[in-house]
């Protein structure tokens, strides 16, 4: 097992709100492993974003990191100054955001972008710098990027926008990128081409990542560890073949029921009723109780998070080992 | 209605598409004058034929700007077709006058943003009721029933119809959005997306509410989708469209198994499957390249230039969408070069 890079520990982010307390992201705790790659996965609200953006310190008021501790390589990043955390943001954990349209300045040109990147973190001579931008464009599958890296962004297609805004978090060799939803506006030719090279690179480059994504297929086929996330709690972890193939939480297994892929064409999908709570109003106990076939009495009070080897799950009731789902 | 003639209930034939915008004064001004001005047209549809039969659902497959959601508007009759005629039991959908008017009400449209499609200050049970006031299906003292009708097939509670849309989710908002389509009595409805823009497990319910309304209605379906794992789910017939055209059509079964247009197999290979074996090594074969533009589609095949098959004739002749006869399953590939059919 190599070194701890991360060490996410009891993280918890909320946002003031007029209607309460938004408890978007409660006692969130994992590591990732040098040149780990680890999905993050959950629906819209479970947290998986906000879990993202606290761990680079991109929560700004209503939202606060009320408590939990984020260490890399030891450091503490929780608490940090602005100064401190815009230093570390880039060099030693980078972003890649779901809309590369949005990420990317319209009116500067990839290069100029690429440069103030660079610049941001240490002082090279124009050739230099120009010549580390050309490399890594090359490196993230843009043709004659010698020409394309004076192109503005709208004269790329999304796919190879996409590739700027990863090549952008390259730049400065970061140890841990994290993925936002990358590949979910692409169409899947484009995001069957960014997903292999996104782990080639990996491989090569020794780049740990957090892959957060709501795609069960997607996250198996880079990552080799899995994270599902559930209104703001981590609920089930370990590595993906055997959570897939074993889930021990009831909302992983309605996940994975809920796949079209799986069934058999023309069959009713094994379907979670319900949707998921509001993260203001959570249910007694544990969030998923409503929704849940197994829920009973003790349900009302939380589960803690139990470990079995390398896997843990948070579930008073959970599916037997040898379940298949 | 009797199915006793083989006749399709949905004809298509060779409808195109192509969408110009209007040249503003200076440029037309120039055009009278005899200086040479561009005219950027997108050819959105290029000739697409095909039928859907009583009952079938016919999943339309294919990437961003490949022409799917066109295709579909102008078979809903939202658009008129450039060329080609869209029909339904023998009823043209869309005229082609000068005022193009929808002239048929059994066909019937569900969009993808659920968010987008219901009018934010109308209550449900209006939204619902208001198409079939119109149409005279139902009359103003019978409508609360009707809307109460509809509400319960899609898994609604009745009181939602006193409700506005924002006070429901994503799923339920599609909910609403299907019940609106229904209350037409459509004997076709046309889905545009209708559960990409939800999570996993709404989508499987929204699934699950199709796979129910089929059983029980008997509906013909248009599925506009990219997810090839829904289109499989619930379709007995796939189209996979590329640039505009039809490139491969047959029974969802056969085009899964064993695809014939190296475009179909290559789109086939690039989605991620689930891993749950410990040492499976993942691996894609992704396409190479990006789509062409419709504003200037390549000529010949439109796939050739990404095409691992193609020779010289599939730059200069756009192959046409063939066989089927000879298998009886109705599987048809527009390929010079097509793949044996092996899995």
């Amino acid at each position: 097992m190599s070194p701890v890079l991360l060490d996410v520990n009891g993280l918890t982010t909320r946002f003031a709100t007029r209607a309460g307390s938004l408890n978007a992201v409660e006692d969130v705790s994992f590591t990732v492993a040098e040149g780990e790659i680890v999905g993050l996965v959950g629906e819209s609200g479970s947290g998986k974003s906000v879990t993202g953006f606290s761990i680079l310190g991109l929560i700004d008021p209503p939202g606060r990191i009320v408590a939990g501790s984020v260490k890399l390589n030891g450091r503490e990043l929780v608490g940090l100054s602005h100064a401190a955390l815009r230093s570390m943001r880039g060099r030693e954990i980078a972003m890649v955001f779901q809309d590369p349209s949005a990420t990317l300045n319209p009116v500067l040109t990839i290069e100029t972008q690429m440069r103030l990147a660079i610049a941001a973190h240490e002082s090279l001579g124009d050739a230099a710098a120009r010549a580390r931008c050309i490399e890594v464009l090359g490196a993230v599958g843009i043709p004659d990027a010698a020409r394309r890296i004076e192109a503005y962004p709208h004269q790329f297609s999304g796919g190879m926008r996409q590739r700027v805004a990863i090549a952008i978090a390259l730049l400065n060799r970061p140890k841990l990128i994290i993925c936002d939803e990358p590949t979910t506006a692409l169409d899947v030719s484009i995001q069957a081409q960014i997903l292999t090279e996104m782990k080639s690179l990996a491989a090569r480059l020794g780049t740990a990542m957090i892959w957060i994504s709501h795609d069960l297929a997607t996250v198996s086929s880079v990552a080799s560890r899995i994270l599902v996330m559930y209104a703001g709690r981590l609920i089930e972890a370990g590595p993906i073949a055997e959570v897939l193939r074993q889930p021990r939480h009831p909302y992983t297994r309605g996940l994975l029921g809920s796949l079209p892929g799986i069934a058999r064409p023309g069959q009713d999908l094994v379907q979670i009723p319900g949707a998921m709570p509001s993260l203001i109003d959570l249910p007694q106990g544990c969030a998923f109780q409503p929704r849940c076939g197994f829920a009973d009495a003790l349900c009302a009070t939380m589960p803690a998070l139990h470990s079995e080897g390398a896997r843990s799950f948070r579930c008073h009731h959970p599916l037997a080992a040898e379940t298949a789902p | 209605m009797t199915t006793a003639q083989p006749a399709m209930l949905v004809e298509v034939a060779a409808v195109s598409k192509r969408f110009t915008p209007q040249l503003s004064l200076g440029d037309r001004l120039a055009a009278l004058l005899g200086s040479p001005v561009e005219t950027r047209t997108v050819h959105a549809v290029d000739r697409v034929s095909f039928g859907l039969e009583q009952g079938e659902v016919l999943g339309l497959v294919g990437e961003s700007g490949c022409g799917k959601s066109t295709l579909g508007r102008v078979i809903a009759g939202i658009h008129p077709p450039s060329e080609g005629r869209a029909s339904i039991a023998g009823e043209t959908v869309m005229g082609d006058g000068r005022t193009p008017l929808k002239r048929t009400t059994r066909i019937q449209m569900v969009f993808q943003d659920p968010f987008a499609s219901l009018d934010p200050r109308v209550r449900i049970g209006e939204t619902i009721s208001e198409g079939p006031l119109a149409h005279g299906l139902v009359s103003r003292a019978d409508a609360p029933a009707y809307v109460a009708r509809w509400l319960t097939a899609v898994g609604l509670p009745v009181e939602a119809a006193e409700r506005f849309p924002h006070q429901f989710s994503g799923g339920q908002r599609q909910r609403v959005a299907i019940a609106r389509a229904l209350a037409m009595q459509p004997d076709v409805l046309v889905c545009d997306e209708p559960v990409a823009s939800l999570d996993v497990s709404i989508q499987a319910q929204i699934i699950n509410l199709f796979l129910k309304l089929r059983r029980e209605l008997g509906l013909t379906m248009l599925f506009i989708s990219h997810d090839l794992g829904v289109v499989r789910h619930l379709c007995d017939r796939v189209a996979i469209m590329y640039l505009g055209r039809i490139v491969e059509i047959g029974p969802a079964a056969e085009i899964f198994a064993a695809p014939r247009h190296p475009y179909t197999r290559a789109l086939l290979d690039s989605v991620p499957k689930l891993v749950t074996g410990s040492d499976e090594l993942v691996t894609f074969k992704p396409i190479q390249g990006e789509l062409p533009s419709p504003l200037s589609p390549p000529p010949g095949c439109h796939f050739h230039q990404r095409c691992p098959r193609a020779e010289a004739r599939c730059r200069s002749d756009a192959p046409q969408l063939a066989g089927g006869a000879d298998d009886g399953t109705g599987h048809r590939v527009s390929c010079h070069f097509p793949l044996a059919g092996e899995a």
